[in-house]
Formats: C-alpha cells, structure tokens, sequence
C-alpha cells in the first residue's frame, strides 16, 4: 500500500466562506498552466453592454460592499447571463449584471470581476503550488452558505436551496453520527472558533449533540497533545467580537471581512497540525470554501446525479424547480499533506461538498448506507487505503515523506 | 524549509464591531432562536432578535445563546446520572434544578439589544 495512505490517521476539513476559485486563485494560472484561473479572454457584459476582464485588483476589505448576492435566483443569473429560456446554455456571463442590481452603479458592479494577485495571497497561493490544488470543486448547489455547508456534513441539503433552518431528514446521518456510532467506533469533532462565534450547524447538530463540538483553542491542544479525532471539520471565526485575550477579528473571508485575517487562520491551521510531527505525517488537511459568494469565475458548473430531493419554483424564486442535477459555481479546494508531490494539479475529476462525507465515510468506514445519490455518487479525494490502489487516482503517492514543505510565520 | 511571511491585517480597520450584520449571520442567529425556543425557559435569553443589527450585537446573542445550550445539555446529562426523567426535570423552576446539579452559573450579561 501507498505509504501515505497506510500512514493516514486524521481528515482534516477547513471550510472558509465565499470566494470563487478565480477570485483567489485565478492568479496562478500564469505561474502554472495547469491551473484553470484567469486568462486573457475571459469577460463579463456589464450593463452598457462593454466586456470587462478580469483584474488583478482584488483588495482585502472595504471593496465588495454589499455583500454580493448569491441566493440561487441570484446565482442562477451568473450561471446562465440572464437566459430564462427552456434551452439555455449556462455560460457565466451574467456576474457584473447580478451585482448590478444590487446599487445599480456600473462601476461598482465591476469589482466583482477583479481577483487577488498571486502576493497578497502568501498563504493560500503557497499550499496551491505546494500541495494539491483542484481544478474543478464546486459548491454544491448554486445557492448560499447554509445549504451547502449541509452537503459537507450530510452528503444532501434534504431539499433546501437557501439560508432557512435545515431539519434533518432521518435516513441520511450526518458523518460525525457515523463515525462515533460505527463498530469500532471512530472520533470526530466539529471545531467553531469559539462560543461567540459559535458554528453554522445549530439546528440539528448543535442543539441536539453538543458533545461533537469544541473550539479552536481546543483544536490547537488537540493538535498539540496528539489528541486530534480521526475527522476534524473546522469553522472560522463569523465575526468581529472581543474576547477576554483582545480582538478577534472575523476569519471566515467572507465579505466584507478582512482577506489577511483568514489567511492567518489557514495559516495557523496549517502550522498547528505541521508544528506536531507524528500528527503531520498522519494527517490530511483539506481547505475548501463552502460557496463563491456571487464573485466571478469562469467554469461553467456541470450536472450531476439528482438527488432524491426536489426545490419548489417557489423556493427557487426562478419558477422553475430544481433537482439537484446541477453544481454550484467553483471554489478554491487544496488538499495538503507531506505526502503530497509539490505542484499537483487534480484536473479531470469533479467534486464537490458531498464528496467530503464520501471520503470520510468511505476511509474509515467502507460501505455505509443509507446515503443520499448525491454523496453515494460523489467522487473522493482520498482513496480507501484498500487494494487494489489506482495510483492515478490516489494524491498521497510519494513513497517518501517529504521534508521540505513550506512553514508560515504565525 | 521555506518560511512563509504572513502579513497582518490593520486591526484599527479590520475590526468593527458597528458592522450591520450580513446575511450568514441573520440566518445563524435565526438558527439559534430556533435552538433556543427548544431549551427550557430558565435557558433562554431575553434578546429580541430582529433588534440585532450589529455584529457585535449579533455575537453577544451567539455567545449567550450557545452557552445555554451547552448548559441545558450538562444540567440533562447530569439529571440523567441521577435517573430522573429528562422531560419531567425540563419543567423544573430555574432554583430546583440548579440544586439539582446544573454546575455552571450562568452568565446573565445581556449587552445585546432587548424589547
């Protein structure tokens, strides 16, 4: 077996909130081509009908106020540059026209073209060219946080495309529910940055399964004690708030909230789980952002299996009703580990939120059912560590663990 | 080994407590007063939700809100111990159950917006 794999005790997920791939990492195809970011041709209509590219003029706060909408209706004009015919093509030409409509100023609708150069992201950038970056992971449904976030923790959304209350519908357990009840029983604990930040997760995890949960100072001794679970899922910090040591400045990235301040946190991340050698040889960290957040990118989402569940026109608000069929806008995902080969780019492949709870489930548990069609046809990203081992499929390849992996200065 | 500077962002404009909440944060707080509906009432806050317009408003309600919960569960956990009926034990007056074995005082600072 792949040493990587037989040596892979601990999944580490990181989701960060709201960016597109383009938006954060778009900057890199001009270093690597093999990165799928910006290029040259790329262009959105504004509203006087002029193309306007892609720029390297991202800033780290103050810039995309409002917030950018990306409610399905929303995110259903990026996708498809306001074609609401039965043959339309999506062809994510209508960014500048849905921020628009939010201040009606051309000029401002424009910002959400521009993306971050390659040095104000030193954290990000870095694990892309260091680590895995994948070219095409998508949000899971072209619609907002909540729901998304869902498929990282139940494989489905059970129906719903927006920010209301998500009750769980029974026959698909969330992964933390899997793994503590499995025989033998695994770890797992879903880390919020603290109690007043709290998580996203409230209405069926938190309320009714307290124990899962810790903070992120619990996750920073976990680490250091060589007590991390065999699944950890990581939430930033929501808002600015003080505690009883200083400021804690939002880390989530979302906007408004400041870009460097989340970057320091997937920094720490990093650093908490490399700063512990036995954790950093046996773990698999992966940074992926739950949504785009109504910022431009250019892949156009592809289908995907339905799921059993069916949106209403109604709660749409497009008239028509969604199945599930379709893949959200793209975002940044990297997974990281020191038995990854510098510089791999994961092209030909798609995933989304779903396949987390499928790697999860499938790593440490093997066959598990129920599940929902979504997550039971998501694709993984790490393999189960069982022959035989396809070794184009398998990113923990190297037969050496590598020591040369990049440190941030927290 | 390569060491990677981290720049810092300006905490003089990157905190800011007065921002209007966005939408994530409407929704959690929605989640949250749906939680807290379900703890029993000596848990619940006084907070009127839709006066929360801030982020610092927001994330007084948060921490409150998610400390009773966590308070609820260790007060069940612990009537459990002793064999009582969870259900029974959820319609306790506020003194009882803290006899009872609910540990922790509660933190009754309330700096978010009230009705």
């Amino acid at each position: 077996m792949p040493p990587g794999l037989d040596n892979l005790k601990h999944i580490v997920v990181l989701m960060m909130e709201n960016r597109s791939f383009d938006h954060m990492l778009g900057s890199l195809t001009a270093v690597d081509p093999r990165i799928d970011g910006i290029t040259a041709q790329l262009s959105n209509p504004d509203t006087t009908g002029a193309l306007v590219n892609p720029q390297p003029l991202a800033q780290f706060q103050g810039q995309l106020d409002p917030d950018p909408d990306h409610h399905f209706l929303a995110v259903d004009l990026q996708i498809f540059g306001g074609d609401t015919s039965t043959s339309r093509v999506a062809n994510m030409q209508g960014f500048i026209k849905s921020y628009f409509n939010q201040q009606e100023d051309v000029g401002h609708s424009q910002k959400i073209m521009y993306y971050f150069a390659q040095n104000q992201l030193p954290v990000l950038t870095t694990l892309a060219l260091e680590f895995a970056v994948f070219n095409r992971w998508f949000a899971s449904i072209p619609g907002p946080t909540i729901c998304n976030r869902a498929f990282a923790h139940y494989g489905t959304s059970f129906g719903q495309v927006d920010m209301d209350i998500l009750y769980v519908n029974e026959p698909f357990k969330d992964i933390y529910d899997r793994l503590i009840n499995a025989n033998p029983k695994h770890t797992a604990k879903l880390y919020y940055y603290d109690t007043t930040s709290s998580t996203m997760e409230v209405a069926n995890l938190l309320q009714n399964e307290p124990q899962l949960f810790g903070t992120y100072d619990q996750f920073l001794n976990d680490c250091s004690s060589g007590n991390l679970p065999d699944y950890s899922f990581i939430e930033p910090n929501y808002n600015d708030h003080d505690t009883d040591t200083g400021e804690a400045v939002a880390s989530d990235q979302h906007p408004d909230h400041n870009i460097q301040a989340g970057e320091l946190f997937i920094a720490s991340v990093y650093n908490a789980i490399k700063q512990n050698a036995s954790l950093w040889q046996s773990t698999a960290l992966l940074v992926v952002y739950d949504e785009h957040g109504g910022i431009y990118d250019h892949v156009v989402p592809p289908a995907c299996t339905p799921d059993q569940f069916t949106a209403s026109a109604n709660d749409t608000g497009t008239g028509q009703p969604f199945a599930f069929d379709r893949l959200g806008v793209r975002v940044p995902a990297i997974l990281i580990s020191p038995w990854i080969p510098k510089g791999s780019v994961v092209d030909g492949r798609i995933f989304d939120h779903a396949s987390i709870p499928a790697t999860i489930t499938k790593f440490f548990l093997g066959d598990y059912s129920p599940r929902s069609p979504r997550e039971t046809t998501a694709d993984v990203f790490i393999e189960p560590n069982l022959a035989p081992i396809d070794p184009t499929r398998n990113l923990l390849s190297l037969a050496a663990m590598r020591t040369d992996c990049p440190d941030f200065d927290v | 080994m390569t060491l990677i500077h981290v720049p810092r962002p300006d905490l003089r404009s990157a905190m800011d407590p007065t921002r209007p909440v966005n939408a994530l944060l409407k929704a959690q707080i929605r989640h949250l007063h749906d939680a807290e509906n379900n703890l029993p009432l000596r848990h619940q806050t006084d907070i009127y939700i839709n006066a929360i317009k801030t982020e610092g408003e927001a994330a007084e309600y948060i921490r409150q809100v998610t400390t009773a919960i966590h308070e609820a569960h260790e007060a069940a956990a612990a009537l459990r111990k002793r064999g009582i009926a969870i259900t029974a034990a959820a319609e306790k007056p506020a003194r009882k159950t803290k006899s009872a074995g609910s540990g922790k005082k509660k933190n009754n600072k309330k700096n978010g917006p009230k009705t």
